[in-house]
């Protein structure tokens, strides 16, 4: 099996057979995206592999940089701004910055200009009754503005069209007839059926930008890999990295606009259920940011939404991923008050940190660990880079602050794993957890260097580096099920006499996915539901197999409710909003070695670190490879591998797990 | 300056070392936040939801001076009046009754600022015994009895209508709740089924906030948490004195108007600031601010410390957590009885909010003329909520609460760019609830939602635009209005930018239209000369929200960006040739690609000024 | 014993700021007022340079300004 992983800069290849790991990298090409993952797969082998499995930032990509194809949107007369409008609210953190803009808004960058944001004479009400019929004239009118100035795609999405999807099929039959068959077309009532006509909108707009940039390429990669001699399934993730085939992501490609970090999270959940560890804070540390997300009894913490900037959402399911700006490339300055500060900005990989000599010179995290002696010059990145020392001392030098040098670069190191702690608490906190009952799992290039130091403040049970840290991400694309899955909204309060409209909903939407599907697969039926008063759903709450008992409905509600909120409403009635079924169809997954046990360690190397206190420290250094099951490593000691250095900071022992993983505890 | 210290000045003052006074500085703003994420995902009601309208606070212990070193990023009404609302209310109840596991609460506007609804809750955190600190949270509450269910109305005279009043008191005493508290308040108040888990909530964040704080003591020692209380209010307090010395010295007038209360249009309601600033000092004096208003649109003291904050920190020191130490630059002066420091029992409190946007476009409007080019132009306002009620032929009642009036509308351009249209006010942050989700539970129909062409503040930067709304109500329903702003452009230019649009109400019924609220033709139409408004099915109502105001010269606008405006309709090609003087070609609406700029007429235009 | 605070007669309403005699010990200036004011820390009865805002005096006022809620007005007369 194999999977890719293609990010904006470089496109990684993971492929796993007979339980041996083999990777290659190689550089991703926007104008050709497909050339660089066929490549990739040739070197690593496609002979015999059942499944090659997708995920990328193309998507995201696009959006962000607003690389995007020519896109009209279509709705109601009256309407075309909820695009401007989003759901209004700014981010608490950014209300006294004066320029702070919303980042889709017309004074910003929307992604549809208000000039081919159209209106169109019709309207249902909430009920589905007919209030205006479609004005088929007026709606031709518009249709021939858009043609003038060539559009390739329109978006459709008109009010209260979940309910009814009367008037979005008679429109795009209009835009077909009007606008040629070649453009691409997505409608509301069939992309996402959802209430709430902002989300419902953007979800829409962004289907037709997916279809539009992954429909060639596609197919494109599945002839390509076909003629490599490729004979298993080409599938590809989705943003909470479950996966699709390829023919079926198609279909309704918003799924697929983002899918590299929750991979993580799931090779995550997929390592715990191993390691029998089913709550896990999953830190992926890179080079500008880390990205924190959790996996809470087994499972990764999804989301109904996804955003693609502030407040840019589309009813994409998603994996819950908070963004820290704290990694290896992290920026080091100094506040007026004198204070070091580390980060919101960051050298990226180009220049990258001062070390690297590629330009940089503003000192980084990445430096700073070089100067402290936990990275290896000679050893970065698995020898691909080597990292100068006297640059990472010209940038701290070049700071300006009274603080001696030792500090200058022992507190921007702790300060950095600080952040990130933080942040971590904050995101099992805002999941209604509790941080002393999470295994955080450290991973990414600067993962295990930075995580364990933050340890004593973060009061989680202990900290685990995975086996591949520096691939953790890539392998969640071969940890995951292929699931085809649906969803669409009624208000429906959720008393008896409901049950028949609920079980229709569902069984209409059973119907359709085992048409597509076409093989047997295990099926869950979930809902999202709200009390009474509230203007937010509690997504997911699971609906048990058989005919639709509504006392059961709610009482999974209250559970559900009182799990993610930690209150419960037994008083209030609850409604239903939305109702979605998963088919799941098991796929090949990859298999975690178990690692020999062993005597004593290999005797280590002494090395020094510095700026941990006032005098430098001797601390071994291992290699990951030669430590047995069993080992342990008692701090200040590092331990080495390819792509990513391990710091057991002083008081700290490090375990070598069944697994091979690396289990850090502060000593007793 | 703290930045020169060297280490043995930095721990003889601050009780710690710099990298464990950054880290605490971190952390106290950490602690407020994990307690407000902990409340947005446990609170049931949407105003702490989706409104935020709540905050924490850290709050250092009397023998150090009570900082504030962090307030949460949720409502910035509440910034200016936490400081000294938590003081007042421990000293009032007395700090040698404090004990671990106790809670205090208090609601009290002339003491503590705000409204009764919002209701601080303050629980000290002891260490060996002593006190160590305070972990806050002030937040609003569905109902706090009075004549108005929810208290929303501008109508109500005095402190009676207005709601329970709560002088500081145990709700929990050693961690034993006290039952004379909550029978005051629940005997009191409506919707108590919803108050309780709120209330139940809050509590428990104390108790988090409690735990973080206490755990960080134990480590580091209360010395240098206290010391780093005290690093973060004086670093705060450094930076913003170090703005204003940027700032040439200068005294600047400025002034903004409610048009009227609810007792009359009799009277408009003035609020004057004089703002001196020299040196890296600042005062602001409201002298000239009309007398306390009749019904209840005042607001207290404390929030006028908000707002004023709010304005510096808009200006001067626009990163990081708000604390005390942002406010030692700058000195208010006020006057007893006004608009803005209201008395009982017939100055009452309760649309403070409004209050706050008029303190706010006075204070922005006597600094853009000291600021320069970091002057910001006027928002909308005002938040112009709307409300209705009515009854379905079931005999059911149904309400709609501040979802399809003004509450959406303009912020105003600064040296930063155009604004957006669609936002609620600059003192406001909130979700927005959809028409389908709208029309799902209430007898409406929204028509048309949509900016108004010409009528955003023209400048180098223009403002955001009046947004129209026109609904239809399929149901008879009652409106309560709450727009106190539409006798003159709130949205005032600054920087040689021009005013936004004032806004407007209008309801159309059997083809005669009623203008309900705003100027009509020099004529002021007073929208409280019926208590509420009536209508019946098939009737329609029309906001107009006021216009934010432009930045900068709009004749110095670059022509592309004037015509990206008449190609998106914000724009017409009168008004691009009338507000920046240029004259754009072709038909928008049917050809927008096609239009384009005609320079030589737009450069005879451009010169002719 | 009254405590109610009646609407004000005047339309809009100042503060007096009184002049006293002194000079400034920061800027020199003899320009020196005392006033209320609302600032960090609550109320206070200053003393001010009104050339450069340096305070010669600041001290506490009354924790609401001018306003005293009867209660409080009550139990400190009593109390014995």
């Amino acid at each position: 099996m194999l999977g890719v992983d293609v990010g904006g800069t470089f496109t990684d290849v993971v492929s796993v057979r007979d339980g041996r790991i083999e990777v290659t990298k190689v550089a991703s090409d926007p104008a050709d995206p497909a050339a660089p993952v066929l490549a990739g797969a040739r070197r690593l082998g496609l002979d015999g592999a059942t499944v090659f499995n997708h995920a990328s930032t193309m998507g995201l990509n696009a959006v962000i940089t607003r690389t995007l194809p020519k896109v009209a949107f279509l709705t109601t007369e009256g309407h075309r701004d909820i695009l401007d409008r989003g759901r209004i609210w700014r981010p608490p953190a950014r209300q006294s910055d004066t320029s702070w803009r919303r980042s889709f808004g017309d004074v910003a960058r929307p992604l549809v200009p208000r000039y081919l944001r159209r209106g169109i004479s019709e309207r249902l009400l909430a009920d589905g009754s007919l209030r205006l019929p479609l004005d088929e004239e007026q709606a031709r009118g518009q249709l021939g503005v858009l043609k003038r100035c060539e559009v390739e795609g329109v978006a459709v999405c008109l009010l209260n069209a979940y309910v009814d999807p009367v008037h979005e099929l008679q429109l795009r039959e209009l835009v077909q007839e009007t606008l040629g068959g070649d453009v691409a077309v997505s409608i509301s009532s069939e992309t996402s059926p959802l209430a709430k006509e902002y989300a419902r909108a953007s979800t829409t707009v962004v289907d037709v930008f997916m279809k539009l940039i992954f429909t060639g390429y596609a197919h494109a990669l599945d002839e390509g890999l076909r003629e490599a001699g490729f004979a298993g399934e080409l599938n590809f993730a989705d943003c909470a990295a479950t996966l699709l085939p390829w023919d079926e992501a198609l279909e309704k490609p918003f799924r697929i606009v983002f899918a590299g970090p929750a991979a993580g999270t799931r090779s995550g959940a997929h390592l715990g259920e191993a390691l029998g560890d089913r709550n896990l804070v999953c830190c992926d540390v890179g080079g500008t940011s880390t990205d924190v997300s959790l996996v809470v009894d087994g499972a990764p913490f999804v989301d109904n939404t996804f955003e693609l900037e502030h407040d840019l959402v589309i009813n994409a399911l998603s994996t819950e991923i908070s963004s820290v700006g704290a990694g290896g490339g992290s920026i080091v300055s100094i506040s007026h008050s004198g204070d070091v500060v580390v980060g919101p900005g960051s050298a990226g990989s180009d220049p990258g940190p001062a070390c690297y000599g590629r330009g940089g010179a503003r000192p980084t995290v990445t430096d700073a660990a070089l100067l402290m002696g936990i990275l290896d010059p000679d050893a970065f990145a698995g020898g691909a880079l080597r990292l100068d020392e006297l640059r990472a001392h010209e940038a701290f030098e070049s700071l300006d602050t009274p603080l001696a040098f030792e500090e200058r670069v022992g507190f921007a190191f702790r300060i950095a794993a600080a952040n990130i702690a933080e942040e971590v608490t904050n995101v099992i906190l805002r999941r209604g957890g509790d941080p002393r009952d999470f295994t955080l799992l450290a991973y990414g290039a600067a993962g295990p260097m930075l995580l364990p130091a933050a340890l004593d403040l973060l009061h989680v049970r202990r900290v685990v580096v995975p086996p591949h840290p520096g691939n953790f991400s890539a392998l969640g694309l071969l940890s995951s099920d292929l699931v085809y899955y649906d969803s669409r909204s009624a208000y429906v309060p959720l008393f008896p006499e409901s049950a028949p409209r609920i079980e229709a909903v569902f069984e209409e939407m059973e119907r359709g996915l085992s048409r597509r599907a076409g093989r047997e697969g295990e099926v869950r039926r979930s809902f999202d539901g709200r009390l009474f008063g509230q203007s937010w759903e509690t997504p997911f709450v699971q609906v048990p197999d058989g005919p639709i008992d509504v006392a059961v409905l709610v009482e999974r509600f209250h559970e559900t409710y009182e799990r993610r909120y930690g209150n419960r409403f037994p008083y209030i009635p609850v409604q239903g909003v939305s109702y979605r079924v998963e088919l799941r169809v098991p796929s090949e997954k990859i298999g975690f070695a178990p690692c020999e046990p062993g005597g004593v360690a290999a005797p280590p190397r002494t090395i020094e670190l510095r700026h941990f206190g006032a005098e430098p420290i001797e601390a071994a250094e291992y290699e990951r490879s030669a430590l047995p099951a069993g080992a342990r490593v008692a701090g200040p000691a590092v331990i080495r591998e390819g792509l990513a250095t391990t710091l057991v900071a002083p008081g700290q022992t490090a375990e070598v797990g069944s697994l091979g993983e690396l289990v850090i505890e502060a000593a007793a | 300056m703290i930045r020169d210290l060297s280490p043995a000045e930095f721990d003889q003052r601050y009780g710690c070392d710099r990298f464990t006074a950054t880290v605490l500085t971190n952390r106290f703003g950490y602690v407020v936040e994990h307690m407000c994420a902990r409340l947005l995902t446990s609170a049931f009601s949407p105003i702490l939801r989706d409104f935020y309208d709540f905050a924490a606070t850290i709050t250092g212990p009397p023998a150090v001076g009570w900082p504030t070193p962090a307030m949460s990023a949720s409502i910035v009404l509440f910034t200016g009046t936490m400081a000294d609302s938590v003081r007042n209310s421990v000293e009032e109840y007395g700090v040698d009754r404090l004990g671990p596991g106790d809670v205090i609460v208090a609601n009290d506007p002339y003491r503590n600022g705000t409204h009764v609804n919002d209701l601080l809750f303050v629980r000290p955190v002891f260490h060996e015994g002593e006190l160590a600190g305070f972990v806050n949270m002030k937040a609003h509450q569905l109902d706090m009895g009075g004549v108005v269910p929810a208290g929303f109305s501008i109508a109500k005279k005095n402190v009676y209508e207005n709601g329970l009043v709560l002088s500081p008191r145990a709700l929990y005493r050693g961690g034993e709740p006290v039952p004379d508290t909550w029978s005051l308040i629940f005997d009191n108040v409506r919707f108590g089924e919803i108050l309780a888990p709120d209330m139940l909530s809050i509590v428990a964040e104390l108790e988090l906030g409690e735990r973080l704080l206490a755990e960080t003591i134990e480590r580091y020692g209360a010395a240098a948490v206290h010391g780093a209380m005290a690093y973060a209010c004086d670093a705060a307090a450094e930076r913003m004195t170090a703005a204003l010395e940027a700032v040439p010295d200068g005294t600047w007038v400025g002034e903004d108007l409610i048009d009227c209360d609810a007792a009359g249009d009799d009277e408009e309601y003035r609020v004057r600031v004089t703002v001196t600033k020299r040196g890296g000092r600042a005062e602001v004096d409201f002298s000239g601010t009309s007398r306390q208003a009749r019904t209840c649109i005042n607001a207290t003291p404390l929030d006028a410390k908000t707002t004023v904050g709010i304005a510096f920190k808009y200006l001067f020191d626009p990163e990081g957590w708000f604390t005390s130490g942002a406010m030692r630059a700058v000195d208010l002066v006020i006057p007893e009885g006004t608009v803005v420091s209201a008395l009982p029992p017939d100055g009452a409190v309760f649309a403070y909010w409004e209050q706050s946007q008029v303190m706010l476009s006075a204070v922005l409007r006597a600094l853009a003329q000291g600021v320069g080019e970091a002057a910001i132009a006027g928002d909308r306002g005002s938040a112009d909520i709307h409300s209705a009620t009515g009854v379905r032929p079931d005999g059911s009642p149904w309400i709609s609460a501040a979802q399809v009036g003004g509450e959406i509308g303009a912020y105003g351009g600064n040296r930063h760019g155009d604004a957006d249209t669609q936002m609620l006010s600059y003192q406001a942050n909130g979700i927005g609830v959809a028409v389908e989700s709208v029309e799902s539970e209430v007898p409406v129909v929204v028509l048309r939602h949509e900016p108004l062409p010409d009528t955003a503040g023209a400048g180098y930067n223009r403002g955001g635009a009046s947004m129209l709304r026109d609904t239809l109500w399929l149901a008879p329903a009652q409106h309560h209005l709450m727009s106190l702003r539409y006798k003159r452009a709130p949205g005032f230019g600054v920087h040689g930018g021009g005013d936004g649009a004032t806004g407007g109400i209008w309801i159309t019924e059997d083809g005669d239209e009623t203008h309900v609220a705003g100027m009509d033709e020099g004529v002021y139409r007073y929208p409280y000369r019926r208590p509420f408004w009536e209508t019946g099915p098939g009737a329609m109502l029309r906001y107009v929200t006021a216009a934010g105001g432009g930045w900068g010269d709009p004749f110095e606008r670059e022509p592309e960006r004037v015509l990206r405006d008449v190609r998106d309709g914000y724009v017409t090609v009168a008004g691009a040739a009338r507000d920046y003087g240029v004259v754009v070609t072709g038909d928008p609406e049917q050809d927008p690609e096609g239009i384009a700029v005609d320079r030589e007429a737009t450069e005879r235009l451009r010169s002719a000024r | 014993m009254t405590h109610t605070f009646p609407r004000p007669g005047e339309r809009h309403l100042s503060v007096e700021r009184r002049s006293v005699a002194g000079a400034c010990p920061e800027c020199g200036a003899e320009q020196l007022a005392e006033y209320r004011v609302l600032g960090d820390g609550g109320w206070f009865d200053v003393r001010k340079c009104q050339a450069c805002l340096a305070s010669v005096s600041r001290e506490p006022a009354p924790p609401f300004g001018s306003y005293l809620p009867l209660g409080l007005r009550i139990a400190r007369e009593q109390r014995t």
